[in-house]
């Protein structure tokens, strides 16, 4: 079966849970196909979907508003964003748009969104209903999930969405979307902008 | 009378020495002990020929010499035959003495004491040389002539002649004079003969039966002798005038004749077959042809169909061949023998006059001979001289050839031409210089790797074909007078063309780009030492339609140029700050550049960077096209199963030229480095065959880039070469590095390439496929970046890096403003600055510092980081930099675990300040050119993974660091 293997970046505010939603998906269920990880700032996970196995490369970006600056270096090549917001904190939602909107402009074509709603078991205080994520999703062509990392609620199928998304390998055309097979990788010129 | 008087005297002795002998023979008991009565006989014998020397030596021999004197053709015909006379005599006197001496003393003598035994061998010389002197003058009829010169002297002189030789027949005097010099000395060997045999009958000693073997052998050597001469002296007698002429000379006997065994010329060509001791002559008519015997050679195995009863020798000469035919075996046969062993006693320079029939005994000539021989016909090789060994007719083998224009060539032959290594002279209209190539050849042309040193001083290096610079070369001129420059490219039938790189020494200039028959043609870009760039399109030297001027202050021009490479006509100016200007523009001589257009004074920040950095020629210079002129010939080395043959045609002469001289390079390097591996091709295949893992072959590699023998090291040097004549000087600019990079990694991937070819000949030699390599066709350009590039990337760094430094000269230097900034700050400050999380300040450690004389607050935070991030520039190979960074970041994680007292996972929030921390502290110089670099060659399987999520970390802290707020921070 052949490997994938799936750039996923996280972006959103601090404190929304996305370290949190990383960690229970990668350590919750005991998996061989977990690789040593960077601390909690990158981890892997390889799942099958499909005739094909993904390994999902999953980056973490700092949250604090002066880094913001620096994101791109860390969503470039990424097949997909999970963009995390806390459903308690209307300004996070806010936040998350924010994002969205830079990654169509900059981020790179094809890139799967999934938007994440954390902390769904804080539903007493929310403050994003489910269906202004939904609706705002819908208009982007997001995936939408509100999750609990605290109770594992829909960790796994935010991942199994992304992997959905992912058009099925093409020999004559991979890692055209930043999905690049093992060993592949889509051509990356020198003239970088800085 | 003289002769009575020296009779009567010897009978006197004789009696009064045979009542000796009596007692003595008595006496004598051993076998071996010559008895004095054969000693004296031999005294005798001895002493009768010496006074029978001196006799003719006054009657005869001082005549012959007044009469020559007056007949100059002979001078030198009898000053030998004198001088071998004399030193007959002299020998003769030498023996009698000895004899003289022992008879005296009363001796009985051992065999090995008796002279004539001693010097057994200079007897035979001696005599034959004599007999040689003697027919050389006889059969140029040097008696008659001289018979006739001094006719009255003989005529009263006959008698004593006559009595001389006790002959009485009344014959003519010139044959009485012939008989003085012949008959008495024939008759004295053949007294020695019957002395010898006398003693062999009385012992049964070895080396007496060789001694009387070798003078019953010089008994028939002189019959041979004076056989050859009469049957000589007859033909020249029966020949007409002209052909004596021109085939006449002392020392020429006549071996064969046609008319004696007969053997026809095919097709008539000749009536008349002569085999003479040193060459073979056909006649037709009065018009003789020869052929020199060291140069003939003779194959009978020839048949023809129409003729089966026709037994023929084909005789091959350097430029003609003529067939035999006889119509008996035998005379085939006897033919065949006779040319062999003349061709034999020519080539060893002695006659030896072999018995025929005896073919057991004497071999053939060999077929490889060491020859001269001076080319007549008409073609490549008229009026050239060869030097050397000779096979069937043709050079074959080492040689030299020497034209009459002064070229000449040393080298290797085969059937007939240049073929192999040679050095090749020729002369240049200039008198006294000379083009001298060496190089390889294939059949009588240039073909393969040489170098050849002009006569005007410059001098190439490359691939020859046909006799012309084909393929890849590098041509060098530095004659000051004319303008140096330095071509490093490819070559099609002896002119630039394909791509190539020129430099004005002179001018600073580079062009990197296309050529057509010599022209710069096509797309190419130039580099001058102003640092301006252009790139265009050229067409016979000329720069047509539009082009790029990137000028150093960053200005870009994008438009139309003057042939001179002057912006005129319509184009586009990007100013460094990002205006631009649209318009047309004009250059005169008195007003400079003017313009008439539109200034845009909106600039995007992005297409000023794009502009700044602008790349050139990567994509009008595809990489796996710019230098095939040197893999190509390596992959067909490699493709033809690695013969050695076509190894030394491709990689030059070095590899077994000169046998001896590898022979002491190769004692060398065993002293010098013993990690050296071989270079032949033979023991690196059979040194990669037995390679289980990839381990193997990676040290392997490691050796072979390092041996200076070895194809793979010879490879990256001429690929050095060609980089640094590109790159270096005045191309290291960062307009370049796209092209450089790139070009890099295709270095690795080709040489990867080659490893696989190798692993794969030796597999087939094996039989059994080596799999060290293969693996998943995708996975094929990794081992490219992790086995070949941190192999061959030292060799190229420096360059390289240069480009990257250039490239991010800007943003390197913004970033070493903040690090200057926040070396200001202590250590507290500086974590507080970057809002890490007090609860990770690794206060512990500034406190452990207290006592100590270092200031507490700076650089004592993190030290561990700091210090092995401090590392990455000790490596040129990114895989062991990516590792350095990981390290560093265990480092930080250990440390704040030390810290909290916990295993503890830093999350990116806090992970990036203390990143940002670390490199601060590190102040690597020129970060943003590692980065990228490691970036551009590393295994691109990382990308994505943890070694470029860590780089791009990295990345980040240099980005952030370049920020104006950290930049003109102030505490
Ligand atoms: N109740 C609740 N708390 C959560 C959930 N996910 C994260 N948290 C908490 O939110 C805080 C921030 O989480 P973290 O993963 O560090 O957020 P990040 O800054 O986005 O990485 C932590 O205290 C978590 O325990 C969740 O699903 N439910
Ligand atoms: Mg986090």
């Amino acid at each position: 079966m052949a490997i994938r293997e799936l750039k996923v970046c996280l972006l959103g505010d601090t404190g929304v849970g996305k370290s949190s939603i990383v960690s229970r998906f990668v350590q919750d269920h005991f998996d061989h196909n977990i690789s040593p990880t960077i601390g909690a700032s990158f981890m892997t996970k390889t799942v099958p979907s499909g005739n094909e196995l993904h390994k999902f490369l999953i980056w973490d970006t700092a949250g604090q508003e002066r880094f913001h600056s620096l994101a791109p270096m860390y969503y470039r090549g990424s097949a997909a964003a999970v963009i995390v917001y806390d459903i308690t904190k209307q300004d996070t939602f806010h936040t998350l748009k924010k994002w969205v909107k830079e990654l169509k402009e900059h981020g790179p074509e094809n890139i799967v969104m999934a938007i994440a709603g954390n902390k769904c078991d804080l539903s007493d205080t929310r403050e994003v209903t489910m269906k202004d994520a939904r609706e705002y999703a819908e208009s982007i062509g997001a995936i939408v999930v509100e999750t609990s990392a605290k109770n594992a609620i829909n960790v796994e199928e935010l991942f199994q969405g992304i992997s959905r998304r992912i058009p099925p390998l093409d020999p004559h055309e991979n890692g055209s979307n930043g999905a690049m097979k093992l060993g592949r990788q889509s051509f990356q010129s020198t003239t970088r902008c800085c | 009378m003289a002769t009575d008087t020296s009779f009567s005297r010897r009978l006197a002795r004789r009696e009064f020495r045979s009542s000796k002998d009596a007692r003595l023979s008595v006496g004598s008991s051993v076998m071996k002990i010559i008895s004095s009565t054969s000693v004296e006989s031999l005294l005798t014998a001895e002493e009768d020929f010496l006074e029978y020397l001196s006799f003719l030596s006054t009657v005869a021999l001082n005549a012959l010499l007044r009469a020559g004197a007056v007949d100059p053709g002979n001078v030198k015909l009898l000053q030998h035959f004198n001088e071998s006379f004399h030193g007959l005599w002299e020998l003769i006197s030498a023996s009698y003495k000895t004899l003289k001496q022992s008879h005296e003393q009363n001796l009985a003598l051992d065999t090995d004491e008796l002279y004539l035994l001693q010097q057994a061998p200079g007897f035979v010389h001696i005599f034959k040389e004599y007999f040689e002197s003697v027919t050389d003058f006889m059969v140029v009829k040097g008696f008659d002539r001289a018979a006739k010169q001094a006719s009255s002297y003989w005529k009263s002189n006959k008698k004593v002649l006559r009595q001389m030789i006790k002959d009485t027949s009344d014959g003519p005097v010139h044959v009485l004079l012939q008989r003085v010099f012949i008959d008495p000395f024939r008759n004295h060997v053949q007294h020695y003969t019957l002395f010898l045999s006398n003693l062999t009958e009385d012992s049964e000693a070895e080396p007496l039966s060789d001694v009387l073997n070798t003078f019953v052998e010089l008994q028939r050597h002189i019959s041979q002798i004076l056989d050859e001469a009469s049957q000589t002296k007859i033909l020249w007698s029966q020949i007409s005038n002209k052909l004596t002429l021109a085939l006449c000379h002392p020392e020429r006997r006549l071996q064969e004749d046609s008319r004696n065994v007969p053997v026809a010329v095919a097709n008539g060509r000749y009536e008349r077959v002569l085999l003479f001791n040193d060459m073979l002559v056909f006649l037709q008519g009065h018009e003789s042809k020869s052929f020199d015997l060291k140069t003939v050679w003779v194959d009978s195995t020839v048949k023809q169909k129409s003729e089966p009863n026709n037994y023929l020798l084909r005789i091959i000469t350097p430029e003609d061949e003529v067939v035999l035919c006889a119509k008996e075996p035998q005379c085939q046969g006897l033919w065949l023998w006779k040319i062999n062993q003349l061709i034999r006693q020519v080539l060893n320079g002695s006659r030896d006059y072999p018995l025929w029939g005896k073919a057991g005994e004497v071999t053939n000539p060999p077929t490889c001979r060491f020859s001269t021989y001076t080319f007549r016909n008409e073609g490549r090789f008229k009026e050239a001289t060869y030097e050397g060994d000779m096979s069937w007719g043709k050079p074959h083998g080492k040689g030299t050839l020497k034209w009459a224009d002064g070229r000449n060539h040393v080298g290797d032959f085969k059937f007939g031409q240049e073929d192999g290594f040679g050095i090749c002279l020729i002369p240049n209209s200039s008198q006294d210089r000379y083009d001298c190539y060496k190089c390889h050849w294939r059949s009588g042309s240039m073909e393969g790797y040489g170098i050849c040193e002009y006569a005007d001083e410059s001098v190439y290096k490359g691939y020859f074909k046909d006799n012309m610079r084909h393929g890849f070369g590098i041509l060098e001129c530095g004659a000051p007078d004319t303008n140096p420059f330095k071509y490093t490219g490819n070559w099609d039938r002896d002119k630039r063309s394909g791509y190539g790189v020129w430099e004005s020494k002179n001018k600073g200039e580079r062009y990197i780009g296309m050529w057509l028959n010599n022209n710069r043609h096509g797309p190419a870009i130039i580099l001058t030492d102003s640092g301006a760039c252009y790139q265009g399109i050229f067409n016979s030297n000329k720069m047509v339609g539009t082009g790029i001027l990137l000028s150093e202050d960053s200005t870009m021009y994008e438009g139309e140029f003057t042939e001179d490479r002057l912006m005129a006509g319509k184009g586009k100016l990007t100013f460094s700050n990002g205006f631009t200007l649209v318009g047309t523009f004009n250059r005169n001589a008195s007003l400079g550049l003017h313009t008439q257009g539109v200034l845009n004074t909106t600039s995007a920040h992005e297409d000023e960077t794009t502009k700044r950095k602008f790349q050139l020629g990567a994509e009008l210079f595809p990489v796996e096209e710019r230098w095939n002129g040197i893999f190509e010939p390596f992959l067909k080395f490699l493709e033809s199963g690695c013969q050695g043959e076509t190894e030394e045609f491709f990689l030059g002469f070095h590899v077994k030229s000169s046998k001896k001289l590898q022979k002491s390079q190769e004692y060398l390097y065993c002293e010098r480095d013993k990690d050296e591996v071989s270079g032949k091709i033979e023991d690196i295949i059979k040194e990669i065959s037995v390679f289980q893992k990839q381990e193997d072959l990676q040290l392997y590699l490691e050796k072979a880039f390092k041996s200076s023998h070895h194809p793979f090291k010879k490879l990256l040097k001429i690929l050095l070469l060609v980089y640094q004549a590109t790159y270096s000087g005045v191309g290291a600019n960062l307009h370049l590095l796209s092209m450089a990079q790139e070009e890099i990694k295709y270095y690795g991937k080709k040489l990867l390439e080659f490893c696989r070819a190798l692993l794969a000949t030796a597999g087939e030699r094996n039989g059994h496929r080596n799999c060290i390599l293969d693996e998943d066709e995708e996975m094929s350009d990794t081992w490219a970046y992790t086995l070949i590039l941190p192999l061959i990337l030292p060799r190229f760094h420096p360059d390289l890096f240069m480009l990257y430094m250039l490239y991010h000269e800007q943003e390197d230097g913004f970033y070493w403003q903040g690090i200057i900034r926040l070396g200001h700050l202590t250590d507290t400050k500086l974590l507080e600055f970057l809002d890490v999380q007090k609860q990770l300040w690794p206060l512990k450690d500034v406190k452990l510092t207290t006592n100590q004389r270092y200031s507490i607050v700076r650089h004592k935070c993190f030290h561990s980081a700091t210090e092995c991030l401090q590392k990455i520039i000790t490596t040129v190979d990114p895989k062991e930099k990516l590792e350095i960074i990981l390290k560093t970041y265990s480092e930080i994680e250990r440390t704040v675990s030390r810290v909290v007292d916990k295993d503890y996972k830093l999350p990116m929030d806090d992970l990036l300040p203390l990143l940002i921390y670390v490199v601060s502290r590190a102040g690597i110089q020129h970060l943003g050119a590692e980065i990228n670099f490691i970036r551009d060659l590393m295994d691109p399987s990382n990308r994505g993974g943890i070694y470029d999520f860590l780089l791009t970390a990295l990345e980040s802290c240099y980005e952030h660091i370049q920020k104006e707020e950290i930049r003109h921070y102030t505490c």
